[in-house]
């Protein structure tokens, strides 16, 4: 095994979510494959050879005036929220004194 | 009978209202939708559209990851099971216009992350050709509502297969036109520079009239092409003669089932008497095989980016937490499934700062290298084409066999070639393998070669005569 159980569940930790015990450990375990994988970039020569972001590197976007298009009211910006008072979102403190 | 002549032989609410019963009762069979659209005010409105809209009173589906304004748009995720969609998505709006009547939205797997539809929040997708397999994914709802004879049209999107693998499983026409073809705006992303807008329809005629509906330039996505809309479906032509399809010797190579194989060669045979050239074309091996460990580096990481922002603070489900971070450390761990939270480790693992080099921009270099290698193929033909699985869909619970082999790695993945180049590719039904389950055959083009494409998948469609192909589900 590469990687033990709990550096998968600090890597999770890290982009905000918690791995139980027996996924953190399915994780590791097929981890193993996975860098086999991986590793067949390996053979692939890339000296010299930019990155490609994107499949197309032609310019699609360009200077507009500003414009008011479409726009959302605020009622309609809080719909979703969890909780919302006054126009704001509501949430816990984030500033303890 | 294609969408004309439907829209010709019944009435809107006859159409609308036979495609609304058939997909409740074959809910319980399918599990396709994740919810249903009153009809009523959108059947009102085409008092706005004229009578030759392209679309006029068509019951149609959109995968669970299009907005559309006051409907529920969950992304076939938990953390967004209360999401309402405050604004249309752009192709929602050209929808509407060109006379369509969403009917709901279909499942996916979440965010569309997944090729068997396994990991939506409301549970797999089955396939109507055999209700103990899966449909296959991400788009795995719409495809089965288009096989079953549901809708005759519905939207998926296609990051690596998501659309043409589910095609070729359910015997269906899947469409993934050029990058930047179809805007994306207001489409829940999985990985911005892979993902494609996608369809399904039932023959290459309707396959053509929809992309005239759905492309288009739009300024509310940076990506989308400047180019013009040719009217696909007039300039069809099924004439193949000295038409050049290159067959790609690593993709049947690593094809193990001599059922698929015989039907395959058969068709080559048929397109060589229509006039037909087959070209022997013989990619980078090293690529092909590096091809879906790239796809997964790539897609994962920015997936792990994209998804960073659902945090249950602003919209969707929010869970409890003593600060800030535990509330969102709790709504992300409840609200994504066992497999999605593994791609997103994956993914984060690829953009740590000590694996960057070597893997996140290692795999954007093999990419660039796997797509000069396709489009030099694609200078020596018109399309390459492969059948698009080694075998129909599997059973639910199947496992996977050798993740290293070459069948896994090039014969079941390959298709995502055409997302790494943005090369416009499609999948129509072909063959069926020994336990007479649907394998379809795959065409993918140089950029921006839909007219080319459709009627080559033409030509193919007249040699196999599958089209308009419906699989009844018992209820």
């Amino acid at each position: 095994m590469p990687y033990s159980p709990d550096y998968f569940k600090n890597l999770a930790k890290q982009i905000r979510f918690n791995l139980s015990d027996e996924e953190a450990l399915d994780i590791a375990n097929e981890f193993e494959v996975l860098l086999d994988q991986m590793r067949l970039l390996e053979k692939i020569d890339t000296d010299q050879v930019k990155e490609m972001v994107y499949p197309f590197e032609d310019e699609t976007s360009f200077m507009r005036e500003d414009e008011v298009d479409e726009v959302l009211s605020l009622d309609q910006v809080l719909l979703n929220a969890p909780n919302s008072r006054n126009g704001f979102f509501v949430t816990k403190k984030v500033v303890i004194s | 009978m294609t969408i004309l002549d439907i829209i010709h032989t019944t009435t809107v609410d006859e159409r609308v209202n036979q495609a609304i019963t058939k997909a409740k009762a074959n809910q319980s069979q399918l599990n396709a939708m994740v919810n249903f659209i009153d009809p009523s005010e959108q059947i009102k409105q085409l008092n706005n559209v004229s009578k030759d809209a392209k679309l006029y009173g068509l019951p149609i589906v959109l995968k669970d990851l299009v907005n559309m304004k006051g409907t529920l748009t969950t992304g076939s995720s938990k953390i967004l099971e209360n999401y309402v969609s405050p604004y249309n998505a752009t192709i929602t709006n050209k929808l509407i216009q060109a006379g369509a009547i969403i009917i709901g939205k279909s499942s996916c797997d979440t965010f569309g992350m997944g090729g068997t539809n396994m990991t939506a929040a409301t549970g797999p997708v089955y396939n109507p050709y055999d209700l103990s397999r899966m449909s296959g994914g991400s788009s795995g709802g719409s495809a089965v509502l288009v096989a079953s004879g549901v809708v005759s049209m519905a939207i998926g999107s296609d990051t690596g297969d998501s659309v043409r693998k589910p095609a070729s499983f359910n015997n269906i026409v899947g469409v993934k036109p050029t990058y930047g073809r179809i805007s994306r705006y207001g489409i829940i992303p999985y990985a911005s520079s892979l993902d494609h807008v996608g369809y399904f329809t039932r023959n290459v005629f309707d396959a053509a009239l929809i992309l005239e509906v759905l492309a288009g330039r739009d300024d509310k996505d940076m990506t989308s092409l400047n180019s013009p809309v040719p009217e696909y479906s007039k300039n069809l032509s099924a004439d193949l003669k000295g038409k050049r399809f290159g067959v790609m010797s690593n993709v049947l190579n690593a094809i193990k089932n001599p059922v698929v194989l015989k039907q395959f060669n058969t068709l080559l045979d048929q397109l060589k008497a229509k006039g037909a050239i087959i070209v022997d074309i013989k990619l980078n091996e090293d690529l092909m095989h590096a091809m879906l460990p790239t796809y997964y580096i790539i897609a994962n990481a920015e997936a792990t980016a994209n998804h960073s922002n659902l945090d249950g603070l602003r919209f969707g489900m929010q869970q409890d937490g003593k600060d800030v971070e535990d509330i969102m450390t709790h709504s992300r761990t409840v609200g994504f499934g066992k497999l999605i939270r593994k791609r997103f480790v994956i993914g984060s693992y690829a953009l740590f700062i000590e694996n960057q080099e070597f893997l996140f921009r290692k795999a954007q270099k093999v990419r660039r290298l796997i797509v000069e290698d396709i489009t030099k193929a694609l200078s020596l033909c018109d399309a390459l084409i492969a059948p698009a699985s080694n075998q129909g869909a599997l059973k639910i619970n199947d496992t996977k066999t050798d993740q290293l082999s070459s069948e896994y790695l090039i014969a079941e993945n390959y298709m995502a070639l055409a997302n790494f180049s943005g090369y416009p590719s499609m999948t129509l039904p072909f063959a069926y393998d020994e336990e007479n389950l649907p394998v379809g055959i795959n065409l993918t083009c140089i950029r921006e070669a839909e007219q080319m494409m459709f009627n080559l998948a033409l030509g193919i469609e007249s040699c196999t005569k599958l089209k308009d192909q419906i699989k009844e589900v018992q209820s």
